[in-house]
């Protein structure tokens, strides 16, 4: 019994060890810099998408933002459609996950 | 005993937090009757509260330093006259205004430091008297929902560039003590962007205080609207008041069980071992601007988010070294008030005039326009009074600043430094640089210094 038991959780630390490598593989960091074309937050206020056009390629990428902070800032209009935003994201099942939502502007 | 004293003021302070939000601010049922209309509205019941306000390093952006190397003690220095190459600019030579119009776009847009001052531009940085009064932006440091939206320059029916504000009922009626945003507002995306000139986020990720609920001001308690600050060499005006991590109100000078710990916190200061990291932008070149998408030119800036960059460690007893081509710590082993500090080193390229040698300013104007780095030089000069601007900014020579700014914040337990990290020949410290002797260097790097107290560290954690 207790032999299975440690074969057990053998296996159990050996699957979550592979997982801890599967996962940052499969997903993929992307930097990108873009200007906001638009913006919306979900109604009950945890989650909002922004579609930036890439300053590089044109070309628009959709970001899932669920930080409290950034959704915070459009909330209270710190970031609105039109700004420009340094933004690192990861490609995960399909949606882009922010992971860095930033102004490139200061004072 | 002690504590229990803590846990006891810890208890109460998190008491006093919450009944303080919860609690309604009792100005509320007056504002919501009689709307907001700016500080008078405030002044009805916090009588003085503006004029006060005007005499404060946030009104003047200035005040008088007493502890960097070659200023006049009868001036008052800070953002609103420095010259410093993470700015290059300040409130005078770059003041708020719309730039010439991109060649490529035809557009323009405004810009100025003046932007992080709490007036309407019109009463703008160190301005007195009742407009200035009447000026003060109170809701961008009170108001829990202020509507940024607001918060841009515009040009009024007079063609005055103006700084707009959320003066709206709905923002006065969420009065109350500063929250983090309010502070960040500015403090935030200053020298550039955001985290480029501190370095520094405040979120429970990247400092115990904000895990533990904590705002900037339950640190940087304010009198009169005094705030207090510490000795970054290269935050100049204060408003005389210090606040430091080993202050009695905070931790006091011995704060920690272990008292090998404590020991050093004489020569080596809290926050080399709790503010293992820094960030931000480290060097930046105003002599070459890029330009970004929207056809305007920016400094050349390598930028890094907060935790990303080493500290470089120095002595400092809180004088500064202050050149041309240097504005850092003084200090040394040997004095007795100098502690290993960390700092955010950073470098800056900018023009430098011919023949004194001293940096010069820039509006930035000019380069953001058009990316004409020197026509920013010329133009400072001539606002500054110099003789022939022209021709400083011609013959100007390029050149570095090399800045340590203070490094106060990202602030962490469970990552701050432990015996080896300073005491293992690859540690952190250099200390043949900070003026150990090559005998006392062998003595450092001992690993009989830690060997027993981390062996039984590695024990208890396994
Ligand atoms: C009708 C009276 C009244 C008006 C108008 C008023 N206040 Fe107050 N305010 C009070 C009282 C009473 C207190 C609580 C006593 C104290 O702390 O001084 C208070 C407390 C505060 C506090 C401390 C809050 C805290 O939680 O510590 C701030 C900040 C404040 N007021 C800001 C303002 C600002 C800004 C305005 C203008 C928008 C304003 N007040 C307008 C009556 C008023
Ligand atoms: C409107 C913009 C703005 C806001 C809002 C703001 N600051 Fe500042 N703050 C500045 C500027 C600009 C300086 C630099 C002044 C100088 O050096 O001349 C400064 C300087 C400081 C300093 C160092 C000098 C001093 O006064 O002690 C501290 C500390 C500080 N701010 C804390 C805060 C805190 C805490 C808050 C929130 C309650 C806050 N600031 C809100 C713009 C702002
Ligand atoms: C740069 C940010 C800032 C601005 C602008 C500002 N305040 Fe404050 N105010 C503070 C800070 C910081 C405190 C101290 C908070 C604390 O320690 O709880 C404070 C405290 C107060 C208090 C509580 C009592 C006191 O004096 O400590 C009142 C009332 C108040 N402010 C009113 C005003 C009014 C009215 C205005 C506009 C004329 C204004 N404030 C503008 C930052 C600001
Ligand atoms: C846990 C306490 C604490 C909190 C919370 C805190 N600070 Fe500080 N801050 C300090 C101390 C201590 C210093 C000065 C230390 C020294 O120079 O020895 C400082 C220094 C500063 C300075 C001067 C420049 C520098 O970095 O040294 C500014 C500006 C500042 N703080 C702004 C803020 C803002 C804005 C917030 C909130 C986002 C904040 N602080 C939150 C403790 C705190
Ligand atoms: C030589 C490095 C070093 C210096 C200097 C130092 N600390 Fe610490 N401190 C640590 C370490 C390491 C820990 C974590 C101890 C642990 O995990 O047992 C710690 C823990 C703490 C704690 C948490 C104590 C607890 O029981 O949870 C506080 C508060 C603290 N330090 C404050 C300070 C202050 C204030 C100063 C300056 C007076 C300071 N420290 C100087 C290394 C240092
Ligand atoms: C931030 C770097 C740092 C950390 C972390 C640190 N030390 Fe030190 N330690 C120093 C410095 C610097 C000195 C020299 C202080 C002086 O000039 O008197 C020193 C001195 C000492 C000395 C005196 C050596 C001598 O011969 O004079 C001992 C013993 C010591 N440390 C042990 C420890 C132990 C044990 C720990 C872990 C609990 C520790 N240190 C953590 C930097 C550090």
């Amino acid at each position: 019994m207790k032999n299975q038991l440690t074969l057990f959780a053998a296996c159990a630390v050996l699957l979550l060890s592979l997982f801890a490598f599967v996962i940052p593989a499969s997903a993929e960091d992307v930097k990108m810099v873009g200007t906001i074309s638009k913006l919306v937050v979900a109604p009950d206020g945890k989650s909002a998408t922004a579609v930036l056009k890439d300053t590089k390629s044109g070309q628009e990428v959709t970001i899932l933002v669920t930080d409290e902070l950034t959704l915070d800032k459009f909330k209270d209009k710190r970031i609105v459609e039109g700004d420009e935003i340094r933004c690192k994201f990861e490609k995960l099942d399909g949606k882009n996950d922010s992971k860095i939502f930033k102004k490139t502007a200061g004072c | 005993m002690i504590k229990t004293r803590l846990a006891a003021t810890a208890l109460f302070c998190a008491l006093l937090a919450t009944t303080a939000t919860a609690k309604d601010h009792p100005g509320d049922e007056s504002i919501k009757s009689g709307g907001y209309h700016g500080p008078e509205t405030c002044e009805e019941c916090h009588p003085g509260t503006a004029r006060k306000f005007l005499d404060t390093v946030h009104w003047k952006h200035a005040s008088k330093v007493t502890n960097v190397e070659g200023l006049d003690p009868g001036k008052e220095y800070g953002m609103k006259n420095r010259i410093y190459v993470m700015c290059n600019g300040n409130d005078i030579v770059n003041n708020l205004k719309e730039i010439p119009k991109s060649p490529d776009t035809g557009k323009t847009k405004f810009t100025g430091c003046n932007t992080c001052h709490p007036g309407n531009h019109l009463s703008d940085v160190g301005s007195s008297g009742p407009e200035a009064e009447k000026a003060i932006d109170c809701l961008i440091c009170h108001s829990a929902e202020y509507d940024f939206s607001s918060r841009k320059p515009f040009k009024d029916a007079k063609g005055r560039v103006v700084m707009g504000q959320d003066r709206s009922t709905k923002s006065a009626l969420t009065v109350g003590r500063p929250k983090v945003k309010n502070c960040m507002a500015c403090h935030e995306a200053a020298g550039g962007g955001v985290v480029v000139k501190r370095g520094f986020a405040f979120t429970k990720e990247t400092d115990v205080h904000a895990a533990k609920g904590m705002v900037c001001v339950d640190c940087h308690r304010a009198q009169d609207h005094k705030i207090a600050t510490g000795l970054d060499p290269n935050n100049w005006a204060n408003d005389g008041t210090l606040i430091s991590c080993a202050d009695a109100a905070c931790h006091g000078a011995k704060p920690h069980k272990d008292p090998d710990l404590n020991r050093h916190a004489a020569k080596v200061a809290c926050q080399t071992c709790h503010i293992p990291r820094t960030g931000g932008a480290f060097a930046k070149d105003f002599t070459e601007w890029e330009k970004g998408s929207d056809g305007f030119y920016e400094p050349t800036t390598l930028r890094k988010e907060a935790n990303d960059t080493t500290p470089v460690y120095a002595w400092y007893n809180g004088t500064v070294a202050n050149s041309a081509h240097f504005i850092g710590p003084k200090g040394n082993r040997s004095d007795a008030k100098s502690r290993i500090t960390p700092f955010k080193i950073f470098q800056g390229k900018a023009y430098f005039e011919e023949k004194s040698g001293e940096l010069l300013s820039m509006d930035f104007a000019p380069p953001m326009a058009n990316g004409d780095t020197r026509a920013g030089v010329e133009s400072a000069s001539r606002t500054l009074g110099m003789k022939n601007p022209a021709q400083v900014a011609q013959k100007a020579v390029t050149g570095w600043q090399t800045i340590y700014f203070g490094s106060n914040h990202l602030v962490t337990k469970t990552k701050a430094l432990f015996c080896a990290n300073c005491h293992a020949p690859n540690g952190v410290l250099r200390f043949k640089e900070l003026g150990y002797t090559d005998q006392e260097v062998v003595k450092l790097t001992n690993p009989d210094l830690y060997m027993k107290k981390l062996a039984e560290r590695q024990r208890e954690e396994w």
